[in-house]
């Protein structure tokens, strides 16, 4: 129950008013003069004032100013004259709550009273809402700042590098892992580079597509690949990229980029040692190779003496053939041997991988049509000009294409019409494949075992045993991969695929 | 009249070579590409020597030698080992193929490493006929 102060010159009306209130329950404290009024707030602190307007010495207006001026918290109550509403009114100004007309009659007051209470209920109320509220947004606040720090190192500490972007795809978040491995300082990124001034067009085709398929279908999916840095250098990343959502609608992206550099070279590494151990280990096989060669060469000198001696030009041309025949020989097994144990970083150049097929096809033809076997070209137009290394494709292809027209050769099926085709294909991920395929002999299990190991040849005489070998050395260091099907008596098809890079604009 | 020298190996120069070292030292030169025409010629041509690869497609000289020297009717005709492989190695592979259930067969008469000089063929050829 709110305490009041009723103040009033006239005793007997405040006597009167006081047991009515006392007898409904309120604490109820009084004067007699605005003075006293005063004299009575400061020592009770009432909730609710209750005062005449009309008093000798100080006014009613008086007392509500002064009584608003310590505690504007306190419910002042105006009681006037009858029809004396223009002090009624200068009373609400200053900020009465409420005012009653003389006679003061129970009904009157109490109703004042109730809303006074009320009044002072809400504000109560109020009060202890907004400091509860206060409070909370502190806490809250708090909490924000606590967890928002904790995000923040989490991306400043993360290995791998993030990238994120605003609904606009201005790139907002850049983290030092990303900046080790895109080159660019934070202040050259933040808020004034897009996602597509950082990733290739390739990239962002992919996950736009991406975007555009059913989102209950979208998963995150890391993507092998290479990005340039700021000085064009290509950096081997695996790549996660997703846009962010929020009510359905794109809030935003981030990338995600694991440096793949020292996994790379580190595989590299265990590759060459893996390579010179293949090296080693076969110096007997190898040994098998250069004995027949040394044969070859000791036969042509024999024949070549025998057609001095007796002037005979076939045994001449026969034994120059064969030492000839064994040179080429000669230097295919070096060569072979050089590209295999070499390191040797891809050169990325223009080149249309269409022309290379083009051109392998144009050397082999002629071998090929002397053993009838037909080379058919399937190129896909949409590979155009890229860069990738020129003359590992070509190797390879050749490698495999004369690999293909020899199965043709050895297959002596009466009647079959033998076939190599060649394919080209654009594939997702900035890649090429190349399809060779033969409808020749094929290999069985064993072979197909066999084929990749060093110095295994089905070609007796004619092969090195490196060929493929070679091939396979070639698209691994251009982070490519070869596959083979075989089946025996139906062909055989080497697939090959190679990743490439984007030329730049202009 | 010369005695008919049996030359089974698959490379082209090196059945050349082998036939232009017997015809300048006298003899009849057969020539056969693998262990499965080598094993006919001698059937047909009843040679007085072989000279014998190793590794061939289709019937390797290893079978083709083996079935030769377990052949009552063949196993008298001198063979001449002519390889790129060891002699150690050839021995090796028909020792594990006795131990396997074969008939033992003996040593060949002479065994030639490549490469070999044409006089150093000739030589053996002379030594092995007698």
């Amino acid at each position: 129950m709110p305490k009041i102060l009723l103040i009033d010159d006239e005793e007997t009306n405040v006597r009167v008013l006081a047991i009515s209130l006392r007898s409904d329950g309120h604490e109820v404290v009084t004067a007699f003069s605005g003075e006293e009024g005063l004299e009575v707030f400061e020592r009770e602190s009432p909730d609710i004032v209750v005062t005449d307007i009309k008093m000798p010495g100080m006014d009613g207006i008086e007392v509500l100013k002064n009584i608003k001026k310590r505690n504007p918290e306190v419910e002042v109550v105006i009681i006037t004259g009858h029809g004396d509403i223009d002090n009624a009114i200068e009373a609400l100004k200053h900020g009465a709550s409420d005012f009653i007309n003389k006679p003061v009659r129970d009904e009157a007051i109490s109703l004042a009273l109730k809303r006074a209470q009320d009044k002072l209920y809400i504000r109560g109320k109020l009060k202890e809402y907004t400091e509860n509220l206060e409070r909370e947004i502190e806490r809250a606040t708090h909490e924000l700042r606590l967890q928002s720090n904790f995000l923040q190192k989490l991306i400043k500490t993360s290995e791998e590098g993030i990238v994120a972007t605003d609904k606009k795809f201005n790139v907002v978040i850049y983290n030092p892992a990303a900046e080790n491995i895109l080159g660019y300082s934070p202040s050259e990124v933040l808020y004034t580079k897009k996602v597509k001034d950082l990733f290739s067009k390739e990239l962002m085709r992919y996950y736009q597509a991406k975007r555009h398929e059913k989102q209950k279908k979208f998963k995150l999916q890391h993507l092998e690949t290479k990005i340039l840095n700021k000085d064009g250098m290509p950096i081997p990343v695996r790549f996660i990229g997703t846009f962010l959502y929020e009510r359905k609608k794109v809030m935003g992206s981030v990338a995600f980029l694991q440096d793949l550099r020292e996994i790379k070279h580190l595989e590299k590494e265990l590759l060459m040692s893996e390579r010179l151990a293949t090296v080693g280990q076969t110096v007997a096989g190898m040994a098998h190779g250069v004995k027949n060669i040394l044969h070859g060469f000791k036969g042509g000198s024999y024949l070549m003496e025998v057609g001095f001696k007796k002037s005979d030009t076939d045994k001449l041309k026969a034994g120059w053939d064969m030492i000839q025949k064994n040179i080429k020989h000669t230097s295919e097994l070096v060569m072979d041997l050089l590209s295999y144990s070499k390191v040797r970083e891809p050169e990325y150049e223009p080149c249309n991988p269409n022309e290379i097929a083009e051109d392998v096809c144009q050397v082999m033809e002629e071998t090929a049509r002397e053993h009838n076997v037909e080379i058919l070209k399937e190129f896909d137009p949409d590979i155009g000009q890229v860069a990738m290394d020129s003359r590992s494709i070509h190797t390879t292809l050749m490698n495999l294409v004369s690999n293909a027209v020899d199965a043709c050769v050895f297959d002596d099926t009466p009647g079959k019409s033998l076939v190599v085709k060649l394919k080209t294909a654009h594939e997702d991920g900035n890649m090429v494949r190349f399809e060779v395929i033969d409808n020749g002999m094929g290999m069985d299990k064993e072979v197909k075992k066999k084929i990749f190991t060093s110095f295994f040849s089905t070609k007796g005489h004619k092969g090195t045993g490196l060929g493929l070998l070679v091939a396979r050395k070639l698209i691994e260091d251009h982070d490519g991969a070869i596959d083979v099907f075989s089946e025996i008596g139906k062909g055989t098809t080497f697939i090959v695929r190679v990743p490439f890079m984007e030329l730049e604009e202009n | 009249m010369g005695k008919r020298v049996l030359v089974v190996d698959d490379d082209p120069d090196v059945r050349l070579f082998s036939q232009t070292v017997l015809e300048e030292n006298g003899y009849l030169p057969v020539l056969a590409t693998n262990g499965e025409e080598g094993e006919e010629a001698v059937k047909k041509e009843k040679p007085d020597l072989i000279i014998l690869d190793v590794l061939m497609p289709r019937e390797s000289g290893i079978r083709l030698y083996r079935r030769l020297k377990t052949n009552k009717k063949f196993k008298d005709i001198p063979i001449i080992m002519l390889s790129g492989i060891a002699e150690k190695s050839f021995l090796r592979s028909q020792k594990v193929l006795t131990e396997f259930g074969g008939d033992p067969v003996p040593e060949p008469e002479a065994y030639l490493e490549k490469p070999v000089d044409g006089d150093v063929l000739a030589d053996t050829i002379k030594k092995v006929l007698g």
